[in-house]
């Protein structure tokens, strides 16, 4: 009775449970990792067929015939001339950047998302879908429709993984972003205090320069007016003809923080970070060769030996076991007074003087070291001697070892 | 970027398997043995190439078996060969039955009189235009024969010209199109010819093009540019500086393209409006005028006085325009602009370590063969106080080196030229000996890494004569030497485990 009881208590039924949720959570969970395709030569096919130049020249022309058709049709009267021509070209290369996408994520579904320029892909597809939805949602006189088709233009930034020199380089600048992020929000900051003061300085009272400093967002465009210095006489002048004789010190002293301090700072962060970021990629492409001329050295290396190990298989009468019994006969066709004439470094003095000394000294080392181990053993035999016999016996085996 | 690539280990150390069959290989290949134990050839080469290109030897090689070979060992040479020495050991000029017009060509092109010479004529051909720029408009009787004189000159000089670039294509013709300055040697020549065939044609007039046409003359002066090696040196640097910004130069026409047509559908509103008294209405009207306003707003010049404008028409989105204006700004014009100067003050490094790289290399030859006396004075010493003591990797022959048993080998054979060169030389002058001091303060190891790689690019080819049976046991025993070495190893590692163990017990 009373294991019934326990058997049916709350815990227990939780319990189980639990371990009946966890087990089958982690049946699911093995099912998942586990999944393999079942497709894989139609995938490695698909995966080839991406990475071909056909495919790559196909992605190429079509963006620049997009980037082509999109100017032409700001042209009105081309525009009406062709308007069915450029409908059909649309739906085409509509198609071709829907299938460049389904095929990608075929390929890796999981993997496609990892690929900065993957998510590049699926933004520019959103975007191409926005002008037809916004038309579908808002009426054709929606004064946005126009924002739609401007931002289309957004579809030539998809030819930039196809080429190599450009994505390296926004990978070298896309570090320098964090800083630039950094001084950008700097400058803000600044520009907000300024904004604020200046708001309450000049445009919150009757007679001041509600124009310019009327709200904050315009406040705002003034100080960034002034601090791209183009024409901030003519807003100083504003304020000097409402009478507000000092904010001349205020104007000057905004121009010299922003202007001047802040962007050269600008100048002087993306040095540093340029700089950085050429030598890190100069050092790539070094390893890079380095690797490649390894590769190249190793396979004339391989290629030799099994030369060699084939002749020494193919003996006519007698078995090569090594490979000096393989070339004994030619050892003895050597005569001492044959010159040779090497210009290798291996063979020069100097070589073989540096490998000597290198080896002198690899020698001292180690006749020292072996010194060491001589002491260590005489003190331990002489500490031994001085410990009672059990102990002796014991670890004399350990010394006999050693 | 950098997944993809393949690490490689700080220090690539390889193991003495590999070290072992790269001394194989090295035998294999000297010997030429992958042939031999084929079958094919009996033959080895014997001689060098350096050996054969000496005259005095060729003539005795050449007296004698004519069949030998000849071994070639190719070695990336700092000195590149000038076309002119090339030129002259063709058979073509040698063996010319006619005078070799293309010699003399080169000659005269080489000759310093006629660089002067040439170079005189350019600047008095502008000093000529000058004159003749005042004076074209007088009326004045006196001057006519000046003009006379100037225009006889000046046809005088063009001629110079032209002969001297007949005179490079005799010498050779296509080597003439592969040098940027003769493309715009050449360039410059017949675009300042253009006025005067037109003359000569005989159309007459006073057109635009007639005129514009004659400042074409103005265009000689530019020759000079190719001619001064000041010049020359900072054009290349400008040139090499605008190379390597060709991406971000693309990256910026990109951006441009995308902000020129997304002005174009953002201020449509503003463009078609019928507000009077726009200033700026036409700036976003179509493609070429929206490219100029994106460079315009690039350059920073009334971009706020342009966007009050576009305020002026209501049913401009105000959000969205002067989003799209400070976007632009930001992402352009300040971001964009600070990129390309960093880029350029990079680039002027690097364009000036290469510039002076000549400077460099002979630098590093000059600390090669210091390292080299220095091993050969610590070898010296070494020998000296140490020659009981019995090499347990070397065998009985030549790898014993010092220079003492190094002359028993050479001394059989052929000249000792070999010898002077890796001998301690006289001129070890005092400088260099504190040089040697302190730098026994870094480990031996050490200033050998650091200075093996000159000494491995050294100019001068050190050339060494082996008997070829002591070069076979060489390199067989190099091969052991790894192993044995290996072997060292692994028995050190036994030992320090050993005493680990007895210390833990």
């Amino acid at each position: 009775m009373d294991r019934s009881a326990v058997f049916f208590s709350h815990d227990h039924i939780k319990e189980i449970s639990s371990s009946l949720l966890n087990l089958s959570s982690l049946r699911i969970w093995t099912q998942i990792t586990n999944f393999r395709r079942k497709d894989t030569e139609y995938c490695a096919y698909v995966k080839r067929f991406i990475e071909g130049r056909f495919f790559s020249m196909l992605m190429i022309s079509t963006i620049s015939l997009n980037a082509l058709c999109m100017v032409l049709q700001t042209d009105y009267d081309i525009k009406n001339y062709l308007f069915l021509v450029f409908e059909v070209v649309e739906v085409l290369f509509v198609s071709v950047y829907c299938f460049e996408f389904c095929i990608k994520l075929y390929v890796d579904p999981l993997g496609y998302w990892k690929n900065g320029y993957n998510l590049l892909d699926v933004v520019i597809i959103i975007i191409l879908s926005v002008p037809f939805h916004v038309r579908k949602l808002f009426g054709r006189h929606c004064p946005y429709l126009n924002i739609g088709e401007g931002i289309q233009s957004l579809r030539i930034l998809k030819l930039i993984p196809y080429s190599r020199g450009i994505k390296t380089l926004i990978t070298a600048l896309g570090q320098t972003i964090c800083t630039v992020a950094s001084v950008m929000i700097l400058l803000f900051l600044l520009m907000f205090i300024f904004a604020i003061l200046g708001f309450s300085l000049f445009g919150s009272s009757d007679g001041g320069d509600l124009n310019n400093w009327g709200n904050l967002a315009v406040a705002f465009f003034t100080l960034f007016s002034l601090t791209t210095v183009d024409g901030w006489t003519d807003l100083q002048k504003d304020l000097d003809e409402r009478g507000f004789g000092l904010s001349r010190a205020f104007t000057i002293f905004f121009i010299l923080l922003g202007s001047f301090v802040f962007l050269s700072m600008f100048v002087g962060v993306m040095i540093f970070h340029t700089e950085d970021s050429i030598k890190k990629f100069k050092k790539e492409l070094e390893n890079e060769r380095h690797v490649a001329l390894l590769q190249e050295k190793q396979n004339i290396l391989k290629k030799q030996q099994e030369e060699v190990s084939r002749l020494m298989q193919k003996g006519t009468n007698s078995e090569y076991k090594t490979f000096s019994e393989l070339v004994k006969g030619f050892k003895k066709t050597l005569r001492h007074s044959d010159p040779m004439v090497l210009e290798d470094f291996c063979t020069t003095l100097p070589f073989i003087d540096i490998y000597l000394s290198t080896l002198d000294n690899q020698d001292n080392t180690i006749s020292k070291l072996q010194e060491l181990y001589y002491e260590m053993v005489n003190v331990l035999n002489q500490m031994l001697d001085d410990i009672p016999t059990k102990k002796r016996s014991f670890s004399s085996e350990k010394s006999v070892e050693f | 970027m950098s997944a993809e690539l393949p690490e490689v280990p700080e220090n690539f150390e390889p193991t003495a398997v590999a070290r072992a069959d790269a001394v194989r290989s090295r035998l294999i290949d000297t010997f030429s043995l992958i042939d031999h134990l084929r079958g094919l050839s009996q033959a080895v080469p014997r001689h060098n190439l350096r050996e054969f290109l000496d005259p005095a030897r060729q003539r005795k090689l050449m007296l004698g078996d004519h069949h030998q070979l000849v071994r070639f060992s190719i070695r990336p040479a700092y000195h590149r060969i000038p076309f002119a020495q090339r030129q002259q050991c063709r058979l073509r000029v040698c063996c010319n039955p006619w005078a070799p017009i293309s010699l003399w060509a080169g000659w005269v092109l080489r000759k310093r009189i006629f660089i002067n010479f040439v170079n005189c004529l350019i600047f008095l051909n502008t000093i000529f235009l000058m004159i003749e720029i005042e004076l074209v408009n007088t009326t004045d009787v006196r001057m006519l024969p000046i003009m006379m004189a100037l225009e006889v000159g000046s046809w005088f000089i063009l001629f110079v010209f032209i002969l001297e670039i007949l005179l490079f294509w005799l010498y050779n013709f296509f080597l003439f199109w592969k040098s940027a300055w003769n493309l715009f040697d050449f360039f410059v020549t017949t675009l300042s010819l253009l006025p005067e065939i037109v003359v000569l044609i005989g159309v007459t007039g006073e057109s635009v093009w007639l005129q514009l046409l004659r400042i074409c003359r103005v265009l000689r002066s530019l020759k000079l540019f190719a001619r001064f090696r000041q010049i020359r040196v900072i054009i290349l640097a400008l040139v090499r500086a605008l190379k390597t910004m060709t991406f971000l130069l693309v990256l910026l026409l990109i951006f441009f393209y995308i902000f020129a047509l997304a002005g174009i559908y953002f201020f449509e509103s503003y463009s078609r409006s019928d507000i009077q008294d726009l200033e700026y209405q036409m700036y976003f009207m179509n493609m070429p005028n929206s490219l100029v306003t994106v460079f315009i707003l690039f350059t920073l010049d009334h971009w706020y006085a342009l966007l009050q404008d576009a305020w002026r028409v209501p049913a401009l989105s105000k959000a969205f325009s002067s989003l799209y204006v400070i976007l632009w700004l930001l992402l352009g014009s300040i971001i964009f602009r600070n990129i390309i100067v960093a880029m350029m003050v990079t680039n002027f490094q690097a364009i000036r370590n290469e510039l002076s790289e000549e400077a460099t290399h002979s630098e590093m030859q000059h600390k090669a063969s210091i390292f080299k006396r220095q091993i050969i004075k610590r070898r010296l010493n070494q020998k000296d106080g140490e020659k009981a003591k019995i090499r347990s990797s070397s065998g009985h022959i030549a790898p014993q080196t010092s220079h003492h048993s190094a002359s028993l080998l050479t001394g059989e054979m052929s000249q000792t030229e070999n010898l002077t060169k890796t001998s301690v030389p006289k001129d070890f002058t005092a400088p260099q000996e504190y040089l040697l001091v302190s730098d026994s303060l870094v480990d031996w190891e050490t200033h050998v890494h650091q200075n093996l790689h000159g000494l491995m690019e050294m100019d001068q080819d050190e050339q060494v004569v082996w008997p070829r049976d002591s070069l076979f046991r060489y390199f067989e025993l190099l091969e052991k030497l790894q192993y044995n070495i290996e072997e060292r190893k692994q028995l050190q590692e036994f030992a320090v485990k050993a005493l680990i163990n007895l210390k833990d017990n």
